[in-house]
């Protein structure tokens, strides 16, 4: 046991769960519209890929997709720290806004979906509106708790060096409080893609939510099955590339 | 009790905020920036408040019951899985990732397969609630494990102290902080996942009537049972926090 490596083991868990699955699919008499076997699933990702699939139009709802979540994580990481930063500023701010925000947080934002549906209907503005109120949160959070670690000692020695304020801010604070700022972003980035999604999959008119909702309507399982996998690679590919800037960033 | 002004300056500050709020509420249907049929009045949501919130009890209760089933479900499967894995350093390390993994990709795009599983009645909700809330609590107690020093374990033994002993007097009280935080994001993510379904699918639930009193634009008492969700929410996660407090305290 002790001979494999972690990573080697959780592979080959991964792979003996792929061909139990493949061998349940042929072998049982579950319905084939439940379960398709993995290795259809892998062939209706590459046809889906190489556009052989029925599936209509997957490059530009994809695209859409994408589209809607960079939009949306743009905003909610420009709004969010901007507001970080605000509430972190002083001590009356914080106390005012901050339990706002916090009761804002509590609430699950997804029975606010509603309510933006109505008040700007369902277009491609409403899943990014929606993608940015639950991502928001944990980036306000994270810059607001970051701003107020920084060691006070470090701001008096710039003060007596005779920084300037903006200076302290740009050169001591934020580098100081860069580590938490940037896991609070990579954090935001998951929720934003998981809320322009759940937007999409409750909206289904156009994105991958669209397809996902199309395969599952019409019964075409494996298609149902590759394009949810499609979906959560995009989702793992993007949060991998996420971290993987944070980590150089916080180390350079 | 002393007037301190410095306390109730930010009181003030929200109070006015949320007046204005309110206020720009108001007059967004009263100068029709927006569409009655898609916004009701502050004043209107209050009056419907009571009528729904005495309309839906059962749905509340459907809602609640669900909530609950899939939140300690979900905590419990977790902290079985958890401690069970805390046990081989070697198994936390090889599953950790997995686990982290459920945490970020988007579930909601399990959603169709869940009702090819699962049907539309509770079961789906349960089920979805219950894994939302489960991945996030998993890593938390495998995170939590870590906390727990091996040569406070080790002292213990050597002092006599039976397995059980060591736990309550050692493992937990090691673990608890991050057990508890566990606690607050399972309890969110299993709310969220619980009305994600109820708004997609369900017949029954809060999430469901929000659902069918919007498409039937039935707008005043729609956004009351949007703030009847909210208000519920945050009381729950209030009451979630003063256990929390509480617990703490016995900790010691």
């Amino acid at each position: 046991m002790g001979k494999l490596s972690p990573t080697l083991a959780r592979t080959l868990l991964v792979v003996a769960l792929l061909a139990l699955w493949e061998v349940f699919t042929r072998l049982s008499s579950v319905s084939a519209i439940l379960i398709a076997p993995p290795s259809a699933i892998i062939m209706q990702m590459v046809q889906i890929l190489v556009r052989t699939s029925n599936v209509p139009d997957f490059y530009a709802n994809a695209r859409l997709t994408i589209a809607e979540i960079l939009v949306a994580y743009g905003l909610a990481a420009v709004a969010g720290v901007l507001t970080g930063i605000a509430v972190a500023s002083s001590k009356v701010i914080g106390d005012a806004f901050e339990p706002i925000l916090l009761v804002l947080y509590a609430v699950p934002k997804i029975i606010l979906y509603p309510v933006i549906v109505l008040m700007i209907g369902t277009g491609p503005a409403t899943k990014i509106l929606f993608g940015i109120f639950v991502g928001i949160f944990v980036i306000i959070f994270n810059t607001a708790a970051g701003l107020r670690q920084v060691e006070p000692n470090y701001l008096r020695l710039a003060h007596s060096l005779g920084y300037g304020s903006a200076k302290i801010f740009f050169k001591v604070e934020l580098p100081a409080a860069a580590q938490t700022i940037l896991a609070g972003l990579r954090l935001g980035f998951g929720y934003t893609i998981i809320g322009v999604l759940t937007g999409e999959l409750l909206l289904v008119n156009a994105g991958l939510g669209y397809l996902i909702d199309w395969a599952s309507v019409n019964y075409y399982t494996a298609q149902l099955y590759a394009l949810i996998i499609i979906t959560l690679a995009i989702g793992v590919v993007a949060n991998y590339i996420v971290g993987h800037i944070e980590r150089r960033w916080v180390r350079g | 009790m002393s007037l301190r002004p410095r306390k109730y300056v930010p009181l003030a500050i929200r109070l006015v905020v949320i007046a204005v709020f309110v206020l720009i509420w108001d007059l967004a249907v009263r100068l029709d920036w927006i569409d009655p049929l898609f916004l009701a009045t502050p004043l209107d949501t209050i009056e419907h408040l009571v009528p729904v919130t005495i309309h839906s009890a059962p749905d509340l209760a459907i809602t609640l019951t669900a909530f609950v089933s899939a939140f300690v479900t979900g905590v419990v499967v977790a902290l079985v899985i958890g401690l069970a894995l805390n046990l081989s350093n070697y198994g936390r390390k090889m599953l950790l990732p997995l686990f982290a993994l459920g945490v970020t990709i988007p579930k909601v795009t399990l959603l169709p397969l869940f009702i090819l599983w699962f049907g539309i009645a509770q079961t789906p909700v349960i089920v979805f609630g219950a894994l939302s809330g489960f991945f996030p609590m998993v890593i938390n107690v495998l995170t939590a494990g870590g906390e727990v020093k091996p040569n406070q374990v080790l002292l213990a033994k050597a002092m006599g102290f039976g397995p059980l002993r060591i736990f309550r007097k050692v493992t937990l009280p090691a673990m608890l902080p991050v057990l508890v935080s566990g606690l607050f994001y399972a309890c969110n993510a299993s709310m969220m996942g619980v009305f994600i379904v109820e708004l997609a699918l369900a017949r029954h639930g809060l999430g469901a009537v929000v659902h069918d009193l919007a498409v039937t634009f039935q707008t005043a008492d729609m956004y009351a049972a949007v703030l009847l969700t909210a208000s519920i929410t945050v009381a729950i996660n209030m009451a979630l926090w003063y256990a929390a407090r509480y617990f703490g305290r016995w900790r010691g």
